[in-house]
């Protein structure tokens, strides 16, 4: 067993426990439990009572300033026959696929030009990594006045460059421009993450494989098939994950570009429930409509992990 | 048998093309930004007239809007704000997650396994809705209303991913090292301060960059646990006092947003390569 | 060298712990010496904020009590109350503006009694302020000022077609057909936004239809009335305004004036003020005239605004003490309503000719005689499911729906269907 060393310029009195402190900290059991034990207290006091409550509020009809009771599934329920919700439910899934599936194309494109030999890399890198790096709630505010309906630079290049005609789209209040804007926004903030991301997966493919299957006649596409792309899975597996997750509980840009608008057509799970737990006041169907997709996503990230532990 | 030697001229072509196809992904990505700087000195006059061409400043460029946000709104008090709390609750979040990243990766002990399953659970929930019940804990603690509440809220998005990241880097440092310093008579801790951490100096550079990056864009915790003037953060600050009811005061929030950014890219063009790595080794390493 | 790095160790780890947290960030003691937190919005005029932290320092001078005065973003108050209620902590005086006081009701101080005194000084409270500020008989919030939507026009423009001044909603809709043809089209919102619902309101009241009848439980959107609205509507979208408006937010149409396109909107004082401020070339040519009416009279949406106090405030009676010297006293009243330009007026029956009215001619038309006032829902009381049909947006989203080829009688099925479920919650 290690003697714990005592420190020759100790200032601090009570040597006795100071050595009894420091023989503990160095069995293992104590150790262990004694490191994760800030993390654990952090987690059950502001992650695990904030989120009981939440499920809480969820099956209960609990409205802000009232006094609350239990009344079950009827959220879920009554969410379930609301016009607003189910079309919440369908921008969910078509702003999370197309904005991810999107960003995984570019984001593979992205990497693959990054990783030829370039100068300026660094500052290539920083440029591109820019949008993930500001503040959203004032990026997003930019691209606001990038979509304004009246000044839109958007509609200004675009008329200029003669590809569409005066006065050009409302992209915030016209059905499915508005989707369209939120995600352009989505993407241009979320392809650094990918494209960084998957950059190292591609670096960390050892040159020989590819020089080998050039030497067999293999063109480039073929490479890319054949070696780069499974070489990338397990990287795409957890870029994947954790943009699946950010990009169907995003709040700020729906929220600062259309508010969920026109129509419903863009409002996200987050957006919607902040409208009416928040601006509303009922908190019951409020957290309903956030946890509603909680087992699926769940059931998501279970399988992807199990998929990314195995290989 | 030809290999893959290919001609000067087809590598210069392809290093030209490579070049070329950057040019709409940087474009892309560097674009608002540009719109936002002009439009933060542009005059009112010009921001607000649609004959006017939006892509460039032509009728002169005026430092109105800036004096605006200095002179009329407490911006430099915002920045300091942001800064104390994104430094606070990195720091923190740090110390915990080295500890309990350690400590899951090293030291053996139940529950180990489902720590990866439970840190992407915590991220499922929306914080939109988790702030109502956080509010609640705040001010259990008593310090709503202030600062201190935002530095104890944020590590709780914080540390589960700067865990599983470091928890990952911890890994990879070869048992024998420390078992050596174990043998020669060195505590745990000792181990952990002297030779894991040196280690696993990307990991840490990339977690107190994620951290400052965070932590310095948050919006909805930083709105509803602080409302003094005085103790808001650069966004809320500038959310708040430049949009009045309907009014948008657009040159100025930009001129706000620009300034606002400036502290997370300095940060970054210093440590770009780490946080590359450090992003990345989380996944690779997994 | 082990030695000190165990005790950094042990030192961080009870900074970061409770016991630290609280040493050092334990507000300094309240109710020691009385202290008030006043919580408000960001008002349209900065001036005005301005002198109500003046009129806050010389209250303190006056009676000792220490006021803070904190300020909020009006879209950021949603989520702020709620977390003030939720911890039963924050500020004792709030911002209570529209239907706030019914949905917080249960949170909220009796303040009868201080209505009951300014009452008497200044006549009754306005109709709008009166609906949303008393909820089921009893005052929870002080009427303070309102802020009411007018119609701004382009006088130059109506000048030199040679354009009456539309007195109806049918006159504007013949004025509007002009305006177009000249290039500068009307601008209604249609959009998922108050603005849109603050003209289509009003429209369907003076048609004398609604929404939600005055019991707050049945539902009259389907009606004639409501087809009238709905046409009228859809021959205001082809000859009058441009489809950009089924895009518009609430700053769309001030932009739109502003920069000299559109010829006639409908908002607040806020677009020719700016406009003013900005120093626009369209600032001189912007006017007000008085809200036009139909055969149900002449209705317009208020903003009335309010101050009201948590019931888990424990500085209840300094509050109150302030809402007397800010509103109580008639010099201190006018000169807070003066340093906010007309964008705040006053609440109450016996100050509605204020001098405020008389710092600019074209404020002439905000004296808005005959008009009657009411906040979103009217004649249905605000309450949280009349609320939530309005946040909801229902009614201008029918309406979208109807220009854009859904038939009247199916968007009035849709808007019945979507307000009938919310009323049964």
């Amino acid at each position: 067993m290690a003697i714990g060393s005592v420190g020759v310029a100790t200032a601090v009195p009570r040597p006795s426990l100071r050595a009894r402190l420091s023989e503990l900290l160095d069995r293992e059991n104590w150790l262990g439990p004694i490191f994760v034990s800030p993390a654990l207290v952090l987690l059950l006091l502001l992650v695990a009572y904030p989120f009981c409550m939440a499920l809480y509020f969820s099956v209960s009809n609990a409205f802000i300033g009232r006094p609350s009771n239990f009344i079950g599934i009827r959220n879920f329920v009554r969410l379930w026959e609301s016009d607003a919700f189910r079309q919440t439910f369908q921008n969910a899934f078509v702003f999370c696929g197309l904005a991810v599936g999107a960003k995984i194309v570019l984001g593979i494109s992205l990497a693959l030009l990054l990783n030829q030999q370039l100068w300026f890399k660094r500052m290539i890198r920083g440029a591109v990594l820019l949008p993930w790096v500001i503040p959203t709630a004032l990026s997003t505010l930019g691209w606001s006045w990038m979509f304004n309906s009246l000044y839109s630079v958007v509609n200004w290049t675009l008329l200029a460059i003669g590809i569409i005609d005066p006065p050009g789209p409302n992209w915030l209040g016209q059905k499915y421009y508005a989707m369209a804007a939120v995600i352009i926004v989505n993407i241009w903030r979320g392809l650094p993450f990918f494209a960084i991301t998957l950059l190292a997966g591609l670096v960390a493919i050892p040159k020989e494989l590819y020089e080998a299957a050039e030497a067999d006649g293999a063109g480039p596409i073929a490479r890319f098939w054949h070696v780069t792309l499974p070489l990338l899975k397990p990287v795409l597996a957890v870029v994947l994950l954790f943009s699946t997750i950010f990009t169907f509980n995003d709040f700020n840009i729906v929220y600062v570009l259309t508010r969920g608008g026109p129509v419903n057509s863009t409002h996200l799970f987050a957006t919607l429930a902040y409208q009416t737990g928040l601006a509303g006041g009922n908190l019951g169907q409020g957290a309903a409509i956030s946890l509603f997709m909680l087992p699926l996503l769940g059931l998501v990230v279970f399988f992807q992990l199990r998929y990314i532990r195995r290989e | 048998m030809i290999t893959g030697v290919r001609s000067r001229g087809a590598r210069v072509r392809s290093t030209m093309f490579g070049y070329a196809n950057l040019v709409p992904f940087v474009f892309f990505a560097l674009f608002p930004f540009y719109f936002m700087l002009i439009t933060s000195f542009k005059s009112n006059a010009e921001l607000y007239s649609l004959k006017s061409v939006p892509l460039w400043i032509q009728n002169g460029a005026i430092t109105d809007h800036y004096r605006y946000l200095f002179g009329r709104t407490e911006f430099l008090t915002w920045i300091k704000n942001s800064l104390i709390i994104s430094v606070a609750a990195t720091s923190i979040s740090l110390v915990i997650a080295v500890l309990a990243g350690y400590s899951l990766a090293r030291l053996r002990f139940r529950g180990v396994g489902s720590f990866g399953t439970a840190v992407f659970i915590t991220y499922l929930v929306p914080p939109t809705l988790l702030f109502l019940p956080l509010s609640q804990v705040v001010n259990w603690l008593g310090i709503s209303d202030s600062i201190w509440a935002l530095i104890v809220t944020y590590p709780t998005f914080l540390v589960p991913f700067s865990t599983w990241l470091l928890m990952g880097y911890f890994r990879t440092i070869p048992r024998e090292i420390e078992e050596c310093a174990l043998v020669d008579g060195a505590s745990r801790m000792q181990t952990l301060l002297r030779i894991a951490l040196p280690m696993a100096i990307p990991g840490i550079v990339c977690v107190v960059l994620f951290g400052f990056t965070l932590t310095w864009n948050e919006f909805i915790y930083a709105l509803t646990f602080v409302s003094q003037s005085t103790s808001k953060t650069a966004i809320v600050g500038v959310t708040a006092d430049l949009i009045r009811g309907d009014i948008y005061y657009w040159g100025s929030l930009m001129a706000g947003a620009v300034l606002a950014s400036v502290p997370v890219v300095a940060c970054y063009v210093f440590f770009l390569d780490y946080y590359v790595s450090g992003l990345t080794a989380g996944a690779v390493k997994g | 060298m082990a030695a000190i790095t165990r005790r950094r160790f042990l030192t961080t780890t009870a900074s970061t712990g409770l016991a630290g947290i609280l040493a050092t960030g334990v507000p300094p003691a309240r109710g020691q010496q009385r202290e008030v937190l006043y919580l408000c919005w960001n008002n349209f005029a900065p001036l005005s904020d301005k002198k109500l932290s003046e009129i806050g320092q010389r209250f303190t001078k006056d009676t000792g009590i220490k006021l803070k005065i904190d300020h909020i973003n009006a879209e950021q108050q949603p989520a702020k109350y709620a977390s003030e209620v939720q911890t039963q902590a924050g500020h004792d005086l709030i911002e209570m503006r529209m239907h706030f006081p019914w949905l917080y009701e249960p949170q909220l101080v009796d303040v009868g009694d201080i209505v009951a005194d300014l009452e008497k000084k200044y006549g009754k409270a306005i109709s709008s302020a009166e609906e949303t500020a008393k909820v089921r008989g009893t005052w929870r919030a002080v009427p303070q000022y309102h802020a009411m939507f007018v119609a701004t026009y382009r006088e130059d423009l109506f000048k030199k077609a040679g354009l009456k001044i539309p007195d109806t909603w049918e006159d504007l809709y013949v004025a509007g057909k002009e305006l177009k043809k000249m290039g500068h089209p009307i601008g209604i919102p249609i959009n998922q936004n108050l603005d849109s619902i603050s003209t289509a309101g009003p429209i369907l009241w003076s048609l004398g239809g609604m929404e939600v009848d005055r019991d707050g439980k049945t539902v009259r959107i389907n009606s004639p009335q409501t087809a009238q609205l709905i046409e009228w509507y859809r021959k205001m979208f082809k000859d009058c305004m441009e489809p950009e408006v089924l895009s518009w937010d609430n700053a769309s149409n001030n932009q739109s004036i502003q920069q000299g396109k559109a010829g006639w909107i409908h908002n607040p004082v806020s677009a020719y003020i700016v406009a003013k401020q900005m120093k626009l070339p369209t600032g001189d040519t912007i006017n007000h005239h008085r809200t036009p009416g139909g055969p149900n009279g002449r209705h317009e949406t208020d903003a009335p605004r309010h101050i009201g106090i948590w019931k888990f405030s424990k500085n209840v009676e300094p509050g109150k003490e302030f809402i007397r010297y800010l509103l109580g006293k008639p010099e201190v009243y006018n000169e807070y309503i003066m340093s906010g330009d007309a964008f705040n007026l006053p609440a109450y029956e016996k100050l509605q000719d204020h001098a405020v009215l008389k710092t600019d001619p074209k404020y002439a038309a905000l004296k808005s005689e005959g008009v009657q006032y009411h906040a979103y829902g009217w004649p249905a009381p605000p309450s949280d499911r009349v609320q939530l049909i309005t946040n909801s947006f229902i009614l201008p989203i029918m309406l979208a729906k109807a220009v854009t080829g859904t038939s009247t009688k199916d968007a009035m099925a849709w808007a019945d269907n979507e307000m009938k479920k919310i009323i049964a919650g």
